[in-house]
């Protein structure tokens, strides 16, 4: 049985480096792990092997028991055409410039492709973790609304929209004529602008059975994964964090876990100079002092208020660079959920 | 950068552009400005850090002289349809608008042209001195830059072609429109400010950018200290500091923000920025 845990929160608080982390401990327990990132920094995406790679899994070439892949969103779109769609639509959608922006600019656009591919990985079996780094859009949650989301563009409510009526056959077009609604946005619009994305959103809606078939089975997947919330001890971070915690019950699951990153050591907090410190250090020690004292109010603030099981993993000058820098900063971390990612990290 | 009509302020997620966005906002409140305050994305980001509670489509006065307001994409669309491009009566023809929703969700560049359309409506409005926009992230801000001239690509004749015209000039118009860029001395964000900076000299859709680089580490000296959290604390200060200072030679930013320390609230940081920023504009 494959194990999943998704790695969520908001954009810039370490998600990558805390997924890739666990990653090489679940490796080095001896589980065959997968890591799916999506944007990873340079040295990141060098330690995991990922440079120049796509869709698919590779395996790291020194790490055994380690894979990983990286995100690739305009792929998994053409996926969806060319799984969901006959042949000769496919073809169609795939050339189709409303496609490709939908691609580009749907608002849950990388986030559906990224829990399709997680949820492909899952189902093929192959691995005993898969970590999923996701991606930050709509503070997380899109990653859980992304199937809904995703069917119900495909499905018939924006043409109903257009044509003003029951949803037409592809004879409607040459009709356009006896359609008030695409009269006025003609004139509007200067061109037949609606029209052709009223023919592209007919194409598009053949997928439908097949995306919202899909969509259940990439619910059933994120449904039954574990979920750890990434942030940094930041007021802006903190308050995505709780929003998004309160609702990801409603989502997947209640998290097992919410993940500070950037933790100062708690010793600091009541730490004073002794006498005859040169004032610019004993200055210093009380500016990480108060940062210290704020990071500690925070995490308790989210473990009393909200009942969250809270890992901390410590501030690193150098963020690491290859797999062992990554094996120890998870060492030095505290209280990281490993028993329910079916393993121990002793 | 606040004698600007219109500042649109963008940066890699989690680098502090909504408590900028809002620190800009409050100092142009305190120096007299009429000031609208614009979440142009989804989150809440400069709400929060106004701590105004949730904003609506209509502008509404959070402090003397500062309004804030958030876009909602329907609202805007309506807005547009009938202020922008005359079409009257487009209430009544609901149908039409539900048509042009579906357009928005579809159609390349007609939900960025709404949203970049409605700060430059309000700069056009002499209601204010000044719209502060806190933009989405730059993964996203090209496409609203270039929703005019993507527009000018998909519909060749009419109404919304001329409104492009006048959008894609407000914009690229140095005495009229600002565009920041936050950044933090990391390498994610830094490389995406840079690819965002290459890109933009490149398309010459707006003039160009200032970069503010947030949360910057003061040099400390090299003193002797005693054993415990007073080196520890030294220690880890200095070696963020270098690494910092590496990033910022790689791409030296035109402003630089302090790291805010022991700040408890989003509100408490834009107020402290938009002190710090009182004494650099």
């Amino acid at each position: 049985m494959t194990k999943t845990l998704l790695v969520t929160g908001a954009g810039g608080v370490g998600k990558t480096t805390i997924a890739a982390g666990v990653g090489v401990t679940a490796a080095r327990a001896g589980m065959r792990t997968l890591v799916v990132t999506v944007d990873p920094a340079r040295r990141l995406a060098t330690a995991l092997g990922v440079e120049n790679l796509g869709n698919e899994p590779q395996p790291h070439p020194s790490e055994r028991n380690l894979w990983a892949a990286m995100l690739d969103a305009t792929a998994s779109w053409r996926a969806v055409a060319e799984r969901h769609a006959e042949p000769d639509v496919a073809a169609r959608l795939v050339d189709n410039e409303f496609f490709r922006a939908a691609s580009e600019h749907f608002p849950a656009s990388q986030s559906y492709a990224a829990a399709d591919q997680a949820a492909t990985f899952v189902q093929a079996k192959a691995w005993d973790l898969v970590v999923v780094d996701t991606p930050p859009s709509g503070g997380g949650i899109d990653f859980f609304t992304a199937p809904a989301q995703m069917a119900d563009l495909v499905g018939g409510r924006l043409l109903r929209w257009i044509t003003g009526g029951p949803l037409p056959g592809r004879r409607f077009l040459f009709n356009v004529a006896g359609r008030p609604v695409l009269r006025i946005a003609d004139s509007i619009l200067g061109s037949d602008l609606l029209e052709r994305v009223a023919e592209f959103l007919l194409d598009l809606r053949t997928t439908y059975d097949g995306v919202a078939q899909r969509g259940r089975e990439i619910e059933a997947v994120l449904g039954s994964s574990a979920v750890i919330v990434v942030t940094t001890s930041d007021p802006a971070p903190v308050r995505e964090a709780i929003r998004f915690y309160r609702a990801l019950p409603g989502l997947a699951s209640v998290p097992a876990a919410v993940v500070f990153n950037r933790v100062l050591p708690s010793e600091w907090a009541e730490a004073t100079a002794p006498p005859g410190t040169p004032a610019a250090l004993a200055h210093n020690l009380e500016q990480w002092a108060a940062e210290t004292l704020r990071q500690r109010d925070s995490r308790q603030e989210f473990s009393s208020r909200y009942g969250a099981h809270i890992a901390a993993v410590p501030w690193s000058a150098h963020p690491p660079t290859d797999l062992d820098g990554l094996a120890d900063l998870m060492k030095s971390s505290s209280d990281i959920p490993w028993a329910e990612l079916g393993f121990s990290a002793g | 950068m606040i004698d600007k009509r219109l500042v649109i302020v963008s940066g890699k997620g989690g680098v502090g552009k909504s408590a900028l966005s809002a620190g800009l906002a409050l100092l142009a409140q305190r120096r007299g400005l009429r000031v609208l305050a614009m979440e142009m994305g989804d989150g809440q980001g400069l709400s929060t850090h106004l701590t105004s509670g949730p904003l609506e489509f209509e502008p509404r006065e959070v402090r003397p002289g500062l309004h804030a307001m958030r876009m909602v994409r329907s609202d805007a669309l309506l807005e547009y349809l009938s202020l922008q491009l005359g079409v009257r009566g487009i209430a009544r023809f609901g149908p039409v608008a539900r048509a042009f929703d579906a357009l928005a969700t579809t159609a390349p560049g007609i939900r960025e042209i709404i949203t970049i359309g409605k700060a430059i409506w309000e700069v056009k409005e002499d209601r204010w001195d000044i719209v502060v926009a806190d933009a989405p992230p730059t993964g996203q801000i090209g496409s609203f830059l270039r929703a005019p001239v993507t527009i000018g690509e998909l519909v060749p004749t009419g109404r919304i072609l001329a409104q492009a015209e006048m959008m894609k000039e407000t914009l690229r118009d140095p005495s009229q429109t600002r565009l920041v860029l936050v950044t933090l001395p990391e390498e994610l964000p830094t490389t995406e400010t840079s690819e965002t900076l290459n890109w933009i000299n490149n398309e010459n859709l707006v003039s160009k950018p200032t970069i503010i680089a947030n949360r910057i580490l003061s040099e400390l000296e090299e003193a002797d200290a005693p054993t415990g959290p007073v080196r520890d604390a030294a220690s880890l200060h200095r070696d963020l500091w270098r690494e910092q200072q590496e990033w910022l030679h790689t791409l030296p930013p035109d402003l630089e923000l302090p790291y805010l320390f022991g700040l408890f609230t989003p509100g408490e940081v834009a107020a402290h920025l938009s002190d710090e920023l009182e004494e650099i504009l």
